[in-house]
C-alpha cells in the first residue's frame, strides 16, 4: 500500500505532537527535579563533610563516565533481574533525573565558584547566616552566571528523550519509527520529528536567552 | 576617647600553613578611638582586622571583642557569639563587595531585615537617611555597577552603618579608587570619626591617618613595629624600621634616587 507523501503529515502530525508533549513534559519535570538536586549536590560537594563530598564526586564521575544509553538500559532492563520492574515512564524519569543531577552538580558547582569570595565575606561581615548568604547572595548570582550552560543542558536533556523509544516509551521518535514501519516513508516522518524537536529546542533557547537578558541589567 | 576597652588583642598570632602572617600582636582599642594601621603590603594588616570580626580564625593568643573572648587554635566561637560580634562590628572592604544583583537600597536593607528583623519600611527609611548623608539618595534604585567606585564605596559604608555598629573596620577603603574619587570616601569616614565611631582603619593615606586617627600603628615584618599617638608615630618614629617605611612612603622619589645612585657609580 502506498500512501501519497502529502497525506503523511496529516496522518501523523497528531501522534508526533502527542509524543512531543510527552518529551517536553519529561524534560520540564526532570529539569526541575535535577535543578533542585543538582544545587543541593553542588553545595554538598563544595561545603559538605568529607563523606558527602566523596559520594557526590563519585556519583558525578559515574554518571559522566557511563554511556547514556547504558544507564537507561541498566535502570529499565538490568533491574528486572532482581525483580524490580519499572514502567517505561518511571524508568525514563529515574534516568533523566539521575543523569540531569550528575551534570547539574557540575554546572551549579562552577556557577557557585564563579561568585567572588568577597561576596560571602561581605555577607558574613554583616552577620548574615550561611543559609541566607547562600539563598540571597550566592545562588542568585550563581544561577545568572550559569544560564548559558544550563540552557544548553536542558536542550540536551530534551534530545536525550529520543533514547526512550528504546524502552518502549511513546515519544516523538517512537511515533516516527512506528510510522516508518507502517508507511515505509522514513524521509518525511523523520523530517516531521526533526521539526518537532527543533521547535521545542528553539523555545528553550529563547527562554534561556530572555532570562539572560534580565540578569544583564546588573552584570 | 573614653577608657573603655572594646577590642583587646593579646599576643595574637596568625599563620597560613607554616607561613607566619603576623605574630604576637598586642593592642587595645578604646571606645571612640580611631586607630589607623599602616605598613608595607604583606605585613598582615588586613588579615589582622579580619580577625576582629572573625572572618579569619587565628592560631595563638586571645582577642576580646565587645565583651566576647575569641581564642586561637581550633576553638570556634558559637554561632550566637559570632553573629553578635558581626552584627555590632561593621566592615568596609577594599573592593567594596556590594551585592551586584541587588539595588543600592536592597544592598543596605538586606542585613537589617534578615538579621535584626527590622520591618522593610523602617529599614528603607533608615537607608535613605544614610544615603542622604553621603549624597546618594537619588541612586537608591540603581544597581551598583551603574555607580562610580567612590559612590559604591560610600554605599558600602551605608550598608555597614545600617546595622548600627559599635565598631567599624575599614580595609584599605580607598586603595581601589581613582585619585579624584578618594576625597569623597575619606570625607564620609572623617564624618564618622567626628561622630565618635570606634574605628580600625587600614590605609595608605598617611595625611588622612594623621588627621583623623588618635593612634597610629605601623605593622611590618609580621608584627607591630611602632604604636602611639598619630603625630608622634608619623613625625618622629622611634624605631629604625618605622623610619625606613615612612621614608619610602612619604618621599618615594628620594628613595628611588638613592637606589639608583650605586648603580650609576658601578658603570
Amino acid at each position: 500500500m502506498h500512501i501519497p507523501i502529502l497525506t503523511i503529515p496529516r496522518l501523523y502530525a497528531g501522534v508526533i505532537a502527542q509524543g512531543a508533549v510527552k518529551d517536553l513534559a519529561l524534560t520540564v519535570v526532570s529539569t526541575i527535579v535535577s535543578f533542585i538536586l543538582g544545587t543541593l549536590g553542588a553545595a554538598g560537594r563544595l561545603y559538605g563533610p568529607w563523606l558527602v563530598k566523596t559520594v557526590i564526586y563519585w556519583y558525578v564521575e559515574i554518571i559522566r563516565g557511563l554511556p547514556a544509553i547504558l544507564q537507561l538500559f541498566i535502570i529499565y532492563f538490568g533491574f528486572t533481574q532482581w525483580g524490580i520492574d519499572f514502567s517505561p515512564l518511571t524508568a525514563a524519569l529515574i534516568w533523566l533525573v539521575a543523569y540531569g543531577t550528575g551534570y547539574g552538580v557540575e554546572i551549579f558547582r562552577s556557577g557557585i565558584m564563579e561568585v567572588p569570595h568577597g561576596q560571602s565575606e561581605a555577607a558574613a561581615a554583616l552577620g548574615l547566616s550561611r543559609r541566607t548568604t547562600m539563598l540571597r547572595i550566592i545562588l542568585p548570582q550563581a544561577y545568572a552566571a550559569m544560564l548559558p550552560p544550563l540552557t544548553s543542558f536542558v536542550v540536551l536533556q530534551l534530545k536525550n528523550t529520543t533514547l526512550l523509544y528504546l524502552v518502549g516509551y511513546a515519544d516523538i521518535m517512537y511515533q516516527a519509527r512506528l510510522g516508518t514501519d507502517a508507511t515505509e516513508q522514513p524521509g518525511i516522518l523523520y523530517l516531521m520529528a526533526a521539526l518537532a524537536y527543533l521547535i521545542m529546542s528553539l523555545a528553550i533557547g529563547r527562554l534561556g536567552y530572555r532570562l539572560e537578558r534580565r540578569t544583564a541589567a546588573y552584570r | 576617647m573614653s577608657s573603655k576597652v572594646v577590642v583587646s588583642a593579646k599576643h595574637v598570632t596568625k599563620r597560613f600553613g607554616s607561613q607566619v602572617v603576623f605574630e604576637d600582636v598586642t593592642l587595645d582599642v578604646h571606645k571612640k578611638e580611631v586607630v589607623a594601621i599602616i605598613g608595607p603590603s604583606g605585613a598582615g594588616k588586613s588579615t589582622f582586622i579580619r580577625c576582629v570580626n572573625r572572618l579569619h580564625p587565628f592560631d595563638e593568643g586571645t582577642l576580646e571583642v565587645l565583651g566576647h573572648t575569641l581564642t586561637g587554635g581550633g576553638h570556634s566561637p558559637s554561632r550566637e557569639i559570632l553573629q553578635d560580634i558581626r552584627t555590632r562590628v561593621g566592615m568596609v572592604f577594599q573592593t567594596f563587595n556590594l551585592f551586584p544583583h541587588l539595588s543600592v537600597l536592597n544592598n543596605i536593607i538586606l542585613a537589617p531585615m534578615e538579621v535584626k528583623k527590622i520591618h522593610r519600611q523602617q529599614a528603607a527609611r533608615q537607608a535613605m537617611e544614610l544615603l542622604a548623608l553621603v549624597g546618594l539618595e537619588h541612586k537608591a534604585e540603581m544597581f551598583p555597577r551603574r555607580l562610580s567606585g567612590g559612590e559604591q564605596q560610600r554605599v558600602a559604608i551605608c550598608r555597614a552603618l545600617a546595622m548600627d555598629p559599635e565598631i567599624m573596620l575599614f580595609d584599605e577603603p580607598t586603595s581601589m579608587l581613582d585619585p579624584e574619587l578618594v576625597g569623597e570616601v575619606l570625607a564620609a569616614i572623617r564624618r564618622l570619626a567626628q561622630q565618635g565611631m570606634t574605628m580600625l582603619l587600614v590605609t595608605h593615606e598617611m595625611q588622612f591617618a594623621k588627621e583623623v586617627a588618635d593612634t597610629v600603628i605601623i605593622m611590618a615584618d609580621h608584627g607591630i613595629v611602632e604604636k602611639g599617638p598619630a603625630a608622634k608615630v608619623l613625625d618622629a618614629p622611634a624605631t629604625e624600621r618605622a623610619r625606613v617605611f615612612l621614608r619610602r612612603i612619604l618621599k618615594p622619589t628620594e628613595v628611588a634616587a638613592e637606589a639608583a645612585a650605586p648603580a650609576r657609580g658601578r658603570f
